[in-house]
């Protein structure tokens, strides 16, 4: 009998899933389809130099495995699309990959880099900046110093870019864990 | 669908802050064929499809849709140069314009940034896409003044042609638009071992793990040096950016000696069509910067009266 008993705890019940993420997954790709068939992985080009194993993503995913979230794998995908087009079942991977990313997000699980980029964008309207030296080269090569874009305007009356940093993008807070190691670091 | 002829050109972020003779070369040769291109004012980051979307995919459509209410305003297409801003702005625009339910969710979010509202009345288009299929190497025969005698190795990168079912242009496992297109310049392409594959830089990887993508990217390296072509041509300057920080990395840090000239499709093609090699901006470059196009002259009369 105690066999049986232990048995039956390893296998997921209805209280592991996150029902809201499974049903927006369903909902934005196919991944009930999934054959395991691998054309996924076999099609990878950043799979091949790296621990991404897409297949074995979209497996975790459909057996309501959340570990994914935490897992590093995710964020290595170059978005190159190539499962997404070559995949037989039109599961389209790449998208699924990105809803996880989402959630991932949300839960904090986001590289310093990342929040590094976020934080431009909020501050200047681009995920990369423009500099003196190329202030410079820009004169040079006959145009305007500064490009037309948010940048130059950010301090008119009523900018945008303040409601930009207000309203979009919001990551949640550093966790505490990775506080501690930047401390650290720094010292 | 707008005007005919005019777009608003949409600047992006690492060509007018990184690569600014790329915008010149640009300008230069839409000017020169006919067209009126416009500053999109207060345009922002597209946001890029990599790193953004992977945070929050809806606060990305609502910062793409921003960037498209200023071409709607406008009235006229959007011309982008950059796969990245070409992927997110054409895919969203695409997307509103079908999804009723998303678009009014991104319009009621879209109040918050001021007076905007996506109504879905202009088209998305690259560079690329313009140039080889609108142009066409039928019309830039005429608008050429010089051919350059070079082998470059073409990368097209992932999001002009991917998702092939969103982008519609070509088929993205056998594309010719490019090289039909560079061969009336006098540009051969030549093929080299996975020439369809990623530079690697996309997704955030870049950010996310500057390794791995260098991993990526110097397999990228391995096989186009095998060809030796004259340059790498690209029309993405986030590839473009990797094809010069990469090379430069792989020789600093693996004992690499590559010295490859990056150029991109507006580059090459305001070269041909008179811009001073100096414009052309390889000085600014990391990567082959004492290279020379040089070339031939076309003699207009001679051919006519051929």
């Amino acid at each position: 009998m105690s066999d049986v008993e232990e048995t039956s705890r390893e296998f997921k019940t209805d209280d592991d899933f996150d029902k809201d993420f499974f049903k927006n997954i369903e909902r934005k790709s196919n991944i009930w389809a999934c054959i395991q068939c691998g054309t996924c992985t076999a099609s990878c080009e950043s799979g091949r130099w790296t621990a991404l194993k897409t297949r074995s993503i979209i497996r975790k995913v459909v057996l309501g495995d959340l570990s994914v979230l935490k897992d590093p794998d995710i964020w290595l995908c170059t978005t190159c699309y190539q499962c997404y087009e070559r995949c037989p079942r039109d599961v389209r991977p790449t998208d699924v990959i990105m809803e996880l990313r989402n959630y991932a997000t949300k839960l904090g699980n986001i590289s310093p880099n990342h929040r590094a980029v976020v934080g431009y964008l909020k501050s200047t309207g681009h995920a990369v900046p423009i500099n003196d030296a190329i202030k410079k080269q820009r004169a040079d090569l006959g145009l305007d110093e500064l490009p037309p874009t948010m940048y130059k305007f950010k301090d008119e009356k009523n900018s945008d870019l303040k409601k930009i940093e207000k309203e979009m993008f919001d990551l949640p807070p550093i966790k505490e864990e990775e506080k501690d190691i930047k401390e650290e670091e720094g010292e | 669908m707008g005007k005919e002829n005019t777009f608003a050109f949409f600047l992006g972020c690492i060509m007018p802050n990184r690569y600014p003779q790329i915008e010149k070369a640009t300008k230069y040769i839409m000017e020169k064929l006919g067209y009126t291109l416009l500053d999109m004012e207060r345009a922002t980051c597209c946001p890029a499809p990599g790193v953004f979307r992977s945070f929050n995919k809806f606060d990305w459509m609502v910062a793409a849709a921003r960037n498209l209410c200023i071409a709607e305003r406008l009235d006229v297409d959007i011309l982008t140069v950059c796969n990245g801003c070409f992927g997110t702005l054409q895919e969203v625009n695409k997307h509103l314009k079908e999804n009723e339910e998303h678009r009014d969710k991104v319009n009621e979010k879209l109040k918050l940034l001021g007076d905007y509202e996506f109504k879905g009345t202009i088209n998305v288009r690259h560079i690329a896409e313009v140039l080889g299929y609108e142009v066409g190497p039928w019309g830039i025969e005429d608008a050429i003044i010089r051919k350059v005698n070079a082998r470059a190795a073409v990368h097209y990168g992932c999001h002009f042609l991917k998702p092939t079912r969103i982008r519609e242009i070509e088929s993205s496992e056998s594309p010719t638009i490019i090289e039909e297109f560079i061969e009336a310049l006098g540009v051969k392409s030549v093929r080299f071992k996975e020439q369809l594959t990623c530079c690697g830089a996309g997704g955030g990887v870049k950010a996310y793990d500057g390794n791995a993508s260098m991993t990526i990217f110097s397999e990228k390296m391995k096989n186009i040096d095998e060809v030796k072509p004259d340059f790498i041509l690209d029309i993405c300057p986030f590839c473009h950016l990797q094809f010069e920080t990469g090379q430069d990395y792989l020789n600093k840090n693996k004992g690499c000696n590559y010295d490859y000239p990056v150029i991109h499709l507006s580059q090459i093609t305001a070269y041909c069509m008179g811009m001073d090699q100096e414009f052309i901006g390889l000085q600014y470059q990391l990567m082959g910067r004492d290279y020379i196009f040089g070339g031939e002259e076309i003699k207009k009369g001679e051919e006519e009266a051929i």
